[in-house]
């Protein structure tokens, strides 16, 4: 038996992670503790939660989302991300790709052939 | 929930660790990170918890130095990049125009090819001073020949005399930014390749 290598699986979640969190600021802002535990909760997306923090930075600081900080009833204030309109038109884009992209690799692993 | 924000000695010991860790990050980015993660503690542990409850809050969290690691990508290719590539780069658009001035646009291909810059870095590189040191060179040549006689519709020779202070100036303006020039965008090439 051939194992799939680890590296193939990283660089795949890598390559969309960012964009399911755009996805989940797709209709409301959320704060990154709760962005946090509702990828942790797909099955197979996150590793190490902690990991997803580097990210929210980086996607704010391309400008993709945007923070605002909030009162929280249980606790110290909370930061809010949103997407930006550069975001959403990113998202768009992305899951017309991903949309394509899933399509014909499904089509392979199926039947072996692209009809 | 509690209202309060003193943490579990367990998650307290791990933010210390993590804030170790990532004191090799910029300064601003240490803080937002610890404070991100600081929250995330604040929100999935309680102070009342059991070791083993917030331990499991620390291994769905990941270990410090991966955390650390995953803010590291976009420092990474600043810290690697300034390889033989970029020093070519500097060296042949600095020297390379001596070569034939092939020299300064294989310098200039390295230049515009290499990952280390950016476009503002491209664009100084290409443009202050094309050729290169050669260029004070080129320069000296020729405000020198525009200092002697011009000849002037067949044979009839014209002569600068009066005009020659200003000339001067102006060539010696010249000189000296071909000559700084190069060695300033070298200089800033190297230290914006970083």
């Amino acid at each position: 038996m051939v194992a799939i290598g680890d590296g193939v699986i990283s660089q795949l979640r890598r390559g969309v992670l960012e964009f399911c969190v755009l996805a989940l600021l797709r209709d409301d802002e959320r704060y990154g503790f709760e962005i946090v535990r509702a990828l942790s909760q797909a099955d197979g997306l996150v590793t190490s939660e902690g990991t997803l923090y580097p990210l929210l930075g980086r996607l704010r600081k391309e400008g993709v989302v945007e923070t605002t900080w909030r009162e929280s009833p249980t606790g110290p204030p909370r930061r809010y991300y949103r997407l930006t309109p550069a975001g959403r038109s990113l998202l768009t884009a992305f899951t017309a790709e991903w949309v394509r992209f899933r399509g014909s690799v499904d089509t392979l692993l199926e039947t072996g052939a692209l009809t | 929930m509690t209202t309060t924000t003193s943490l579990h000695p367990v998650a307290a010991d791990y933010l210390g660790r993590l804030d170790r860790a990532a004191r090799r990050l910029p300064r601003g980015e240490r803080r937002e990170l610890v404070e991100e993660i600081s929250a995330h503690l604040i929100e999935a542990t309680e102070p009342a918890m059991s070791d083993a409850e917030v331990l499991t809050v620390l291994d769905r969290l990941g270990d410090p130095e991966e955390i650390v690691d995953a803010q590291r990508p976009q420092e990474r290719p600043r810290t690697d990049s300034r390889g033989l590539h970029e020093w070519a780069a500097i060296f042949l658009l600095l020297f390379g125009g001596f070569i034939f001035l092939v020299g300064w646009f294989a310098g200039l291909v390295l230049l515009l090819s290499s990952r280390a810059w950016d476009t503002r870095d491209k664009l100084i590189g290409t443009f202050i001073v094309p050729g290169g040191l050669a260029a004070a060179l080129v320069a000296t040549v020729v405000s020198a020949s525009t200092e002697t006689c011009s000849s002037l519709n067949g044979g009839v020779q014209h002569c600068t005399g009066g005009a020659s202070t200003l000339r001067n100036i102006v060539g010696i303006a010249l000189f000296a930014f071909c000559l700084l020039g190069p060695i300033c965008t070298a200089v800033y090439l190297a230290r914006r390749a970083r």
